[in-house]
C-alpha cells in the first residue's frame, strides 16, 4: 500500500524525491470530510443510471416490476420500426453535421497563422456562447433563423442547425492541441522552405489528427444526443432519436425506454473512453 | 478565415434574429412575426391589459422567473457544495487514479440528457425504488414524481458534472508542495483550504457557477419530465410561446431577458478577472 503510494507521488514530482517523506505528504493532502462527500457525489452520479441499466434486463411488461432477467426488450426494441427510423434519421444528421463541423475545425487550423490574437478571441466567443446560453434560447433562436432564411422545419433545417452547434465541440480539442504545439514546428518548416500547403499537409494535419478525431467523435455524439434544438426543428418524417425518445418518455416509464437508455449510456461510455485514450496517447507522444 | 466568418454568422445570426423578433408584433392569428416595431412583448412580461384597456401590473411571468431563479440557485449551491470536495479529492489522488476519476465524472456528462432525467423518473415513480423502500419500512407512499422537488433533484443531478470539471481543472495544476510548505510553517488544514486552495479554485468555481446556473435557469427537459405539468420554469414558458401559445415576440423577449442576465454575469466575471488578475476560462 505504502509502496504504491510512494511510487505514484514520486512520479508526479520526481525532483522532491530525496527531500520529503511521501507517505506523510500524501496524508497531508487529505482534508477532513472531503473524501466521504466526494465518494457520495460519485455514487450519486452513478446510482440512477445503474438502476436504469438493471431494469433494462427486466422480463416483465412494466418498467419497474421485476419479473426476472432477460434480453426480451432488447429484441422488441430492435423490431420497432418507428424507433429504427428515428435512429436512421439521427445517424444521417450526425454524419453530415460531423463532416461539416470537422471541416470547419480543420479550416480553423489552416488559418491559424493569420488569426493568433483576434481570431483566437472570436473563437473563444464562439466556443463559449453555446455552453452558457440555455439551450432553449438557442433552440428558439435557431427556429427563428431557419424561418428567416426561408426554410421549413425538416431534415435540411436539422442538418444546418446541428452542424453549427457541433462546431464548438469539433473546435475545442483542435484548439487545445494547437495551443500545446506552439509555433516552433511551423517556423522550422517555413525556414526549411515549405510552402503553406506543404506545411498544412505534412505538419499541421498530422500533428492535429488526435484533436481532429476527438472533435469529430464529440460532434457526432453531441448531434446524436441533442434533443431541445431538434425538438423545434423536426418535421413529419424527420424525427431524430431523442425527439422520438422524448415522446415515449412523456407517456411514462416503460421497458422499451429502459433499453434505449442503456444503449445511449453505452454510447457515452464508449465515446468518453475513446476520447480519453486519444488524449492519453497525445500526452505520451509530445512531452 | 471565411470559416470563422460563417461560424460567427451561424452563432450570432440566430441571436440577432431573436433580439429583432422581441421588438416585433405578433400576427393576429399568432405564430411567426409581423414587421412592425413594438415594445408590447416586454410590456407583456410585467403588465396585462384588462377588458377596459387598463394596464395592470401582472406578476404571473415574474413569478415563473422567480421560481426558475430559485431552482437554479438551489441547483448551483448544492452542486457547488458537492463538486468542490469531489474536485479537491480527485485533484489530491495519484495521477493515474485522477485520470480514471475524471473519466468517471465525464461519462454521465456525455450521457444523453433525456436518459439522465429518465433515470430519476424510475427512482421517484410510485412503484420506484424510493417508494418500494418506504413501503418495505411500513411508511406510506409518497408522491415524488411530478413535483417541484423532483424537478429540483433532476437539475442537481444533470448539472453536477458541469461544476466538478471546471473546479477540478483549476485545482489539477496546483503544486501541492505549496500546501505542504504552509503546513511546515504551522498552518492548519482549514487555513490551507481557506487561504490557498479556495483562492486557487475561484476561477473554476466562477466558471462552474455560470455553467450550472444559466442552463439550469433555462432548463426545459427536467421540469417537463420530472415536474410534470406542475412546474413552469422560464424554459418551458419560452417553449410554450413558440409552441401552443403561438406568441413568438413574447417568447423572444423572454429569451432576450435571459441573454441580458447572462451578459451581466459575464461582465461580472470579466470584472473579477481584471481585478484579481486571474484568468477565468469558461469551458469544460
Amino acid at each position: 500500500m505504502n509502496a504504491s503510494k510512494n511510487g505514484a507521488s514520486t512520479h508526479t514530482q520526481p525532483s522532491t524525491r530525496q527531500i520529503r517523506k511521501p507517505v506523510r505528504a500524501l496524508r497531508l493532502r487529505d482534508f477532513p470530510g472531503v473524501a466521504p462527500i466526494a465518494i457520495f457525489g460519485i455514487v450519486f452520479l452513478y446510482v440512477p443510471i445503474l438502476i436504469t441499466t438493471v431494469y433494462a434486463f427486466n422480463d416483465g411488461d412494466s418498467a419497474l416490476i421485476w419479473k426476472g432477467f432477460s434480453f426480451r426488450w432488447f429484441g422488441e426494441v430492435a423490431q420497432n420500426a418507428n424507433l429504427l427510423n428515428s435512429v436512421w434519421v439521427s445517424l444521417q444528421i450526425a454524419t453530415v453535421a460531423t463532416i461539416v463541423a470537422t471541416s470547419f475545425a480543420i479550416l480553423f487550423a489552416l488559418s491559424v497563422d493569420q488569426l493568433r490574437a483576434r481570431g483566437s478571441a472570436i473563437a473563444t466567443a464562439i466556443l463559449t456562447a453555446p455552453i452558457v446560453i440555455p439551450e432553449i434560447v438557442l433552440a428558439v433562436a435557431t427556429l427563428g433563423f431557419i424561418r428567416i432564411i426561408g426554410l421549413e422545419p425538416g431534415m435540411l433545417a436539422l442538418i444546418l442547425a446541428h452542424a453549427s452547434f457541433c462546431i464548438p465541440f469539433a473546435l475545442m480539442p483542435v484548439r487545445a492541441r494547437l495551443k500545446g504545439l506552439g509555433t516552433s514546428y511551423f517556423e522550422a518548416a517555413t525556414d526549411l522552405g515549405a510552402n503553406t500547403w506543404q506545411i498544412f499537409r505534412r505538419i499541421t494535419l498530422p500533428l492535429l489528427m488526435p484533436g481532429i478525431i476527438s472533435g469529430a467523435i464529440l460532434s457526432f455524439v453531441i448531434s446524436l444526443d441533442d434533443f431541445i434544438i431538434s425538438n423545434f426543428l423536426s418535421g413529419s418524417g424527420s424525427t431524430p432519436l431523442p425527439v422520438f425518445l422524448f415522446s415515449l418518455i412523456r407517456r411514462g416509464a416503460s421497458p422499451a425506454v429502459n433499453v434505449i437508455a442503456v444503449m445511449l449510456l453505452l454510447l457515452a461510455i464508449l465515446v468518453t473512453t475513446i476520447t480519453f485514450l486519444l488524449a492519453q496517447r497525445k500526452g505520451k507522444q509530445h512531452v | 478565415m471565411p470559416a470563422l466568418v460563417v461560424a460567427t454568422l451561424f452563432t450570432i445570426g440566430p441571436l440577432a434574429i431573436i433580439i429583432m423578433f422581441s421588438f416585433l408584433s405578433r400576427p393576429p392569428e399568432g405564430g411567426g412575426i409581423e414587421y412592425e416595431f413594438t415594445l408590447a412583448a416586454y410590456v407583456n412580461f410585467l403588465f396585462q391589459s384588462d377588458f377596459l384597456g387598463n394596464t395592470l401590473f401582472d406578476p404571473r411571468y415574474l413569478r415563473v422567473f422567480g421560481l426558475s431563479f430559485l431552482q437554479a440557485l438551489i441547483t448551483t449551491i448544492v452542486c457547488l457544495v458537492l463538486a468542490f470536495p469531489i474536485a479537491l479529492w480527485i485533484a489530491t489522488r495519484p495521477e493515474k487514479l485522477q485520470n480514471m476519476l475524471v473519466l468517471l465524472i465525464t461519462i454521465p456528462f456525455w450521457t444523453n440528457l433525456l436518459v439522465r432525467t429518465y433515470a430519476w423518473m424510475l427512482i421517484l415513480n410510485d412503484n420506484g425504488i424510493v417508494n418500494s423502500g418506504a413501503q418495505a419500512l411500513g411508511l406510506p407512499k409518497m408522491d415524488l414524481l411530478y413535483t417541484p422537488l423532483a424537478s429540483q433533484l433532476g437539475l442537481i443531478y444533470t448539472f453536477l458534472p458541469f461544476m466538478v470539471l471546471p473546479i477540478y481543472a483549476s485545482l489539477a495544476r496546483f503544486d501541492f508542495r505549496l500546501a505542504e510548505a504552509a503546513y511546515d510553517l504551522g498552518a492548519r488544514k482549514t487555513t490551507v483550504i481557506k487561504r490557498i486552495i479556495l483562492p486557487l479554485a475561484t476561477p473554476g468555481i466562477l466558471s462552474g457557477i455560470l455553467l450550472v446556473f444559466m442552463p439550469a435557469f433555462g432548463s426545459f427537459v427536467q421540469p417537463v419530465l420530472l415536474g410534470g405539468g406542475k412546474v413552469l420554469l422560464a424554459g418551458n414558458l419560452i417553449a410554450a410561446q413558440f409552441g401552443d401559445a403561438r406568441n413568438w415576440p413574447f417568447g423572444a423577449a423572454l429569451s432576450v431577458i435571459i441573454l441580458i442576465m447572462l451578459m451581466i454575469a459575464l461582465i461580472g466575471i470579466a470584472w473579477y478577472s481584471r481585478k484579481s488578475g486571474k484568468k477565468v476560462e469558461i469551458s469544460l
